[in-house]
């Protein structure tokens, strides 16, 4: 597993603790029934922390799954490093 | 604390642990502030599971009205200029102008009248923490941003009422302002991209800072209960030894008046009832002429014991601890030099070390704020003054036991001495949960309460709290044992069982029980004893009287206690609401 991905996968963890190891990588808001509009905030705001970026508000709907999130965050940091 | 570092604290708390419920009352989307406040109770309440609900959001008052029954044991209210009017809500302001502004201030005052009330009928007694406004007000009147606007001292005029009417209720705590500037500096409050977009208006540096103070007003520190203070370059300036006590300072002309400031706060301090020792190395007689210095702000008759030699500040430290009979965990020591303070850290970990600082001023005066901190409490009350005196003549109590010898009956039956006990305070006296909450040796289980837990013990059908006063020829220790426990059906349980470690030696635990086997016409009673790692006086006690050791909970028996309590010697007064039981 690359770093990013294992850091991602922290933040999930962190924010979804009942998430079990495996089925982290499968999350999105279809199948995750805590994975709400509050919690969708709180993901933001821990991903902001870990990867020190910002993130842009008008993006949160597409952010919906642990792929698109991984995608989004891959794209974003070089553009913020 | 940031959010991720919050959700894992929160995610470490034991979820078999009794629960903490708070209610968050707030206008605006509570998320960061929720989050950060549950880490920072959690932190504060390692035995506990905290959990922190909220209520609709944009009706604070109507939050507050959910927490009108015990469903939760404390409420925090973070208050903002929308809770007020919406005009001063940056995302629903519609209009602002000269028309507006006298109306937005009768809004704000109806708003905070309304609030007022919703708090008054809050059960007496709630554990209540409050932060008033803290972002900057729209820029909705009509003078510049770097003058007063008229309407803007009315807003102001109107809350500082509502203030102080809430500053009187008992249990309410409010947010000191100006700490909290010094924490979140106003410009770095307000993150518009959140509130503008998600409703969330507080950065999040900003939430954790007013997080962290809400619940050190929900949950405030044990006040340390002893001070011990070094003296060269400490409580003056110069060695003594050195230049001899005329020429020690602590005054302006001087420029040495941080160390008279120092003296300022320590006799504040003593008044308070805290407990005051001096640990120096030095010849006793040249520093005992500096001391009794006439300009000197600390009176001496407020400080015992004096401990000036030679020896190891630990030692020194170590004799102090046990005149006052107190834990390290209790105390401060204060000192200008690393070395000594780290030789007592060494010797003593829990006990919190402050350096004074030399030729620095205002570390000096931040060292006065660190003290207040350290022994800050919401009110002095008389207990608090009479224990400061009693530690003193119960080192001449001390000193006549220790005369007595092996047969101390005719000390004891010379004391004079009168117990008065109260039974079913009110559950609102605070004197009653701190002993129950800050004892440790004499203490039947080390079981802690929050309020709401106590008041929830109380009511219980059968419950009963004896709550035992001392004094004798050497005088008052005030209240210093709480009893607590449930009588019914012929059933007599003890569940709780505190004494103050400056009552020992006085048979008043022997009373205690006989009190309970006469007022109840029991002829036995369960002790819920569990050992803790400071329990020891209390278990000794019980293992001198209680024939079956390994039963758990212990169970005592009128006619095995007639044989093993001695003669008492004191006068027992009742009082309280079952006085005629």
């Amino acid at each position: 597993m690359s770093d990013l991905k294992s850091r991602l996968v922290n933040c999930f963890q962190t924010v979804f603790p009942d998430l079990p190891d495996d089925q982290v990588e499968l999350a999105s808001q279809g199948n995750l029934a805590k994975w709400d509009s509050i919690a969708g905030i709180t993901l933001v705001n821990v991903l902001e922390e870990e990867f020190q970026i910002q993130i842009d508000f008008d993006r949160l709907a597409d952010l919906d799954s642990f792929a698109k999130v991984l995608d989004y965050v891959r794209q974003t940091l070089p553009a913020t490093s | 604390m940031n959010i991720t570092e919050a959700l894992r604290i929160l995610r470490a708390a034991p979820h078999d642990a009794p629960e903490f419920r708070v209610l968050l009352a707030c206008g605006f989307t509570p998320l960061h502030l929720q989050t950060l406040l549950g880490a920072h109770l959690q932190r504060a309440l390692p035995g506990h599971h905290v959990s922190v609900s909220t209520g609709l959001f944009g009706d604070l008052a109507g939050a507050l009205r959910l927490a009108t029954d015990d469903s939760v044991h404390a409420i925090a209210v973070a208050l903002e200029w929308a809770d007020l009017d919406p005009r001063l809500d940056l995302r629903e302001a519609h209009y602002w102008g000269p028309s507006s502004s006298s109306d937005v201030v009768a809004t704000a005052a109806a708003a905070l009248r309304r609030l007022e009330s919703a708090i008054c009928a809050l059960p007496h007694g709630t554990r209540i923490g409050a932060c008033l406004p803290t972002l900057l007000l729209p820029p909705l009147f009509h003078a510049p941003g770097w003058q007063h606007a008229e309407h803007e001292l009315e807003l102001d005029a109107h809350l500082m009422s509502f203030t102080l009417a809430l500053a009187r209720r008992d249990g309410l705590r409010l947010v000191n302002a100006r700490r909290l500037a010094l924490r979140s500096p106003a410009s770095l409050r307000h993150d518009a991209r959140t509130h503008l977009q998600l409703g969330l208006p507080y950065s999040i540096a900003h939430a954790d800072a007013v997080a962290e103070l809400l619940a050190h007003s929900l949950i405030p520190a044990s006040p340390r209960k002893g001070l011990i203070t070094d003296l060269d370059d400490t409580l003056w300036h110069g060695i003594v030894g050195e230049v001899g006590a005329a020429a020690v300072s602590w005054d302006l002309s001087s420029h040495q008046v941080v160390h008279g400031l120092y003296q300022t706060m320590l006799n504040a301090l003593a008044d308070e009832g805290v407990l005051l020792g001096i640990a120096s190395k030095n010849s006793p007689e040249i520093a005992a002429a500096a001391l009794e210095r006439a300009d000197l702000r600390l009176a001496m008759e407020k400080v015992h014991p004096v401990e000036i030699n030679w020896n190891r500040k630990s030692e020194s430290v170590r004799r102090i601890l046990g005149a006052w009979n107190i834990g390290a965990e209790s105390a401060v020591f204060v000192d200008d030099s690393p070395l000594e303070l780290a030789e007592v850290k060494a010797a003593f970990p829990a006990i919190e070390c402050l350096q004074f600082p030399r030729n620095n001023p205002g570390a000096a005066i931040a060292l006065l704020h660190r003290m207040r901190d350290l022994f800050g409490r919401d009110r002095v009350s008389d207990e608090d003054r009479l224990r400061a005196l009693s530690i003193k003549s119960g080192g001449e109590f001390n000193a006549e036991f220790a005369a007595a010898g092996t047969d101390p009956q005719d000390f004891l039956a010379s004391l004079d001495a009168h117990i008065t006990i109260e039974i079913d305070p009110d559950p609102a006296d605070a004197r009653t949960l701190e002993l129950i909450n800050k004892t440790n040796q004499f203490n039947l289980n080390g079981r802690r309460y929050v309020d709401a837990e106590w008041r929830a013990l109380a009511a219980r059908h059968g419950s009963w709290v004896a709550v035992i006063s001392y004094r004798d020829k050497f005088g008052p220790l005030g209240k210093i044992a709480v009893l607590q426990g449930l009588f019914t059906a012929g059933e007599l349980k003890v569940e709780s069982w505190v004494m103050s470690c400056r009552a020992f030696a006085r048979q008043i635990e022997f009373r205690c029980l006989e009190f309970l086997f006469s007022h109840f016409s029991a002829q036995k009673m369960q002790l819920a004893f569990s050992p803790t790692e400071r329990n020891s006086p209390i278990r000794d006690f019980l293992s001198g009287i209680c024939v079956t050791q390994s039963d758990s909970p212990h169970t005592l028996t009128r006619d095995e206690f007639a044989r093993a309590c001695p003669e008492l010697y004191d006068e027992v007064t009742l009082t309280g609401r079952r006085e005629n039981v």
